[in-house]
């Protein structure tokens, strides 16, 4: 069980955190989701006591993270997989660890056999592990204590596509085992393939909250093409349909599938292309809740958007980024 | 990839906090276990033998004394060693590894009084191979009178002069949280206010309490009287006091990144 109420960073003039609120249950997988910079890490380490808030307060199992005696024990944190010494092997980075959880030297060599480190990657010193083995490593050391939460700082970064599966394998049978999963990650795709719940920051502020379908519901759920694209946008737009274009040019429109093909008939536009986004639109609302419009970035006086409803989203017209997939 | 093998998340009993005893002996194990610390502990150590061998045979003739060999042999060990206990510090946040330390041990208070407890250990073992060694060559390579003692009192004094500086450099650490400064600093300022305060009239009268060199040095060479103590408190009070207080707040306040 995590809680955050009203976390808020300040460094000098710039609010890096703003009223940021959210929870997690157990048997639960939560992403924290946003662009870089949107303040994930350092919302991260405030919940881990490694970061002070200038505001605002968290608990992880009821308490705050720096009253649990043995807090390794209970919380798996991986905040930064390359922060590991660089001369030092390993297993002995685990061995370590072990030795101040208090839990038996054998559970080292079972973690680095369940993230797959072998004997001979486990004698190598760190500086030698490529940042996939070092994301490995780095989870073997949150899974040490026999933890019941887990929080993951972008955890998929560096493995490859068989690592990831594997990462998404431990952790959902980690939250079917009854424990809470909290993890950040700046690609939709990464944490829509595993969290249950999903928080989305921009600039420091929590922008949307819910399951996957409250979030998409209705967001540029379909895909359309047409011969006279221009036409049939105005004919949405006078329907009062939210749309947007899709970085391949197609138009994403905030409506079914049924009411767009009826729209286009009455405007007569001749359709080539006609169907449901594969994710319900939800990349849509991402890259529309977390584009920092010019001029917008970082307003700390305006007032706290308050979670999980999604701030209006105004009629967008803007090219999608492209993705990073 | 073999699937995870630990299938209990209830909420367990407390798991009671590591003790200070434990948090000491992981701070020793820190300082060895990484190829820098482990071949910098060997170089202090071959260090001083390479010294307590010079000594022996170059004063053989007539003043190897088992006093003279001891305190050479701490030397070496007094300005190499607090550069360890810097790097015992401000290694943890070079190496980012504040990251495992601070999530496993929230209480960093105590993370640094176990720094200091580690430091101090090895400035202990250290005085102790510097004997050893002395006494060793003393034995092989004696000077024609017999090599003589070493005093209690000066093998005490020896100890605080280790320790003191050991500490001190911890403090530096702790203070200034970069590696390669603060064992610049640590090195320089106290060398160059002892350079400044002898040369510059004014400043004399205050080197007697204040310059590390000439209070602490013969810490290792003669028993000390009143006023030597003194001298060696207030020097001891400036130089690891002051950068300790900012060194204990800097450690406990600053966010890791």
């Amino acid at each position: 069980m995590i809680r955050a109420t009203s976390l808020t960073k300040r460094y000098g003039d710039r609010t890096a955190v703003q009223d940021v609120s959210f929870t997690c249950a157990p048997g639960t997988i939560t992403g924290f989701l946003g662009p870089n910079g949107a303040g994930k890490s350092t919302t991260l380490k405030m919940l881990c006591g490694l970061a002070y808030p200038t505001s605002g307060s968290s608990t992880v199992l009821g308490r705050p993270y720096d009253e649990i005696p043995n807090p390794g024990r209970h919380v798996g944190v991986l905040i930064d997989a390359s922060a590991a010494h660089e001369g030092r092997r390993g297993r002995e980075t685990l061995a370590v660890s072990a030795q101040l959880l208090g839990v038996p030297d054998t559970r080292v060599d079972e973690m680095l056999d369940l993230v797959d480190l072998d004997t001979a990657a486990a004698r190598k010193r760190v500086a030698q592990y490529s940042l996939g083995m070092r994301q490995r490593l780095g989870i073997a050391g949150a899974l040490l204590g026999d933890p019941q939460l887990l929080i993951l700082d972008e955890p998929a970064n560096g493995l490859d596509p068989v690592g990831m599966r594997w990462m998404r394998g431990l952790l959902r049978d980690f939250a079917a085992r009854g424990g809470t999963v909290l993890l950040s990650s700046h690609l939709l795709h990464e944490v829509e393939a595993i969290a249950d719940r999903i928080v989305i920051i921009a600039s420091g502020r929590i922008v949307a909250q819910g399951t996957r379908s409250e979030l998409a519901g209705g967001h540029a759920a379909t895909r359309v093409r047409s011969t006279d694209d221009h036409t049939l946008r105005s004919a949405l737009h006078n329907n009062s349909i939210k749309v947007s274009v899709a970085n391949d040019g197609a138009l994403l429109a905030n409506a079914s599938v049924e009411t767009v093909g009826d729209v286009a008939l009455a405007a007569g536009v001749a359709l080539r292309e006609l169907g449901a986004t594969r994710d319900g639109g939800l990349e849509q609302l991402f890259f529309q809740l977390t584009e920092k419009a010019p001029g917008e970035a970082r307003d700390t006086d305006a007032p706290a958007s308050s979670p999980p409803a999604p701030p209006p989203v105004t009629p967008v017209t803007t090219t999608l980024e492209e993705v990073n997939r | 990839m073999s699937a995870l093998a630990t299938p209990v998340y209830e909420i367990r009993a407390e798991a009671r906090r590591p003790g200070f005893g434990r948090l000491t002996r992981i701070e020793l194990r820190k300082m060895l276990d990484t190829r820098s610390g482990l071949w910098f502990s060997l170089a202090v150590a071959a260090v001083t033998l390479i010294t307590v061998i010079i000594t022996a045979l170059v004063k053989g003739g007539h003043d190897a004394t088992l006093a003279r060999m001891f305190n050479n042999s701490v030397e070496p060990a007094a300005i190499l060693l607090p550069v360890l206990g810097v790097l015992l510090v401000c290694g943890e946040w070079s190496e980012r590894t504040t990251l495992t330390t601070f999530t496993l041990v929230p209480d960093r208070g105590r993370i640094l009084q176990a720094k200091l407890a580690a430091a101090i250990l090895l400035a202990i073992a250290a005085l102790a191979v510097c004997l050893v060694c002395s006494v060793v060559f003393g034995e092989l390579l004696p000077a024609p009178g017999g090599a003589g003692s070493v005093s209690i009192v000066v093998f005490a004094q020896g100890l605080v002069f280790l320790t003191a500086t050991m500490v001190i450099g911890v403090a530096f650490g702790a203070a200034i949280m970069f590696s390669a400064p603060a064992i610049v600093i640590y090195l320089l300022l106290p060398t160059a206010w002892d350079a400044l305060s002898s040369t510059i009239h004014p400043l004399k009268t205050l080197s007697h309490w204040l310059a590390v060199g000439p209070t602490l040095g013969p810490l290792a060479t003669h028993s000390f009287s009143a006023t030597d103590w003194a001298h060696a408190g207030t020097t001891i009070a400036l130089w690891m006091m002051l950068p300790l207080a900012i060194g204990v707040w800097r450690f406990s306040h600053c966010d890791v990144n």
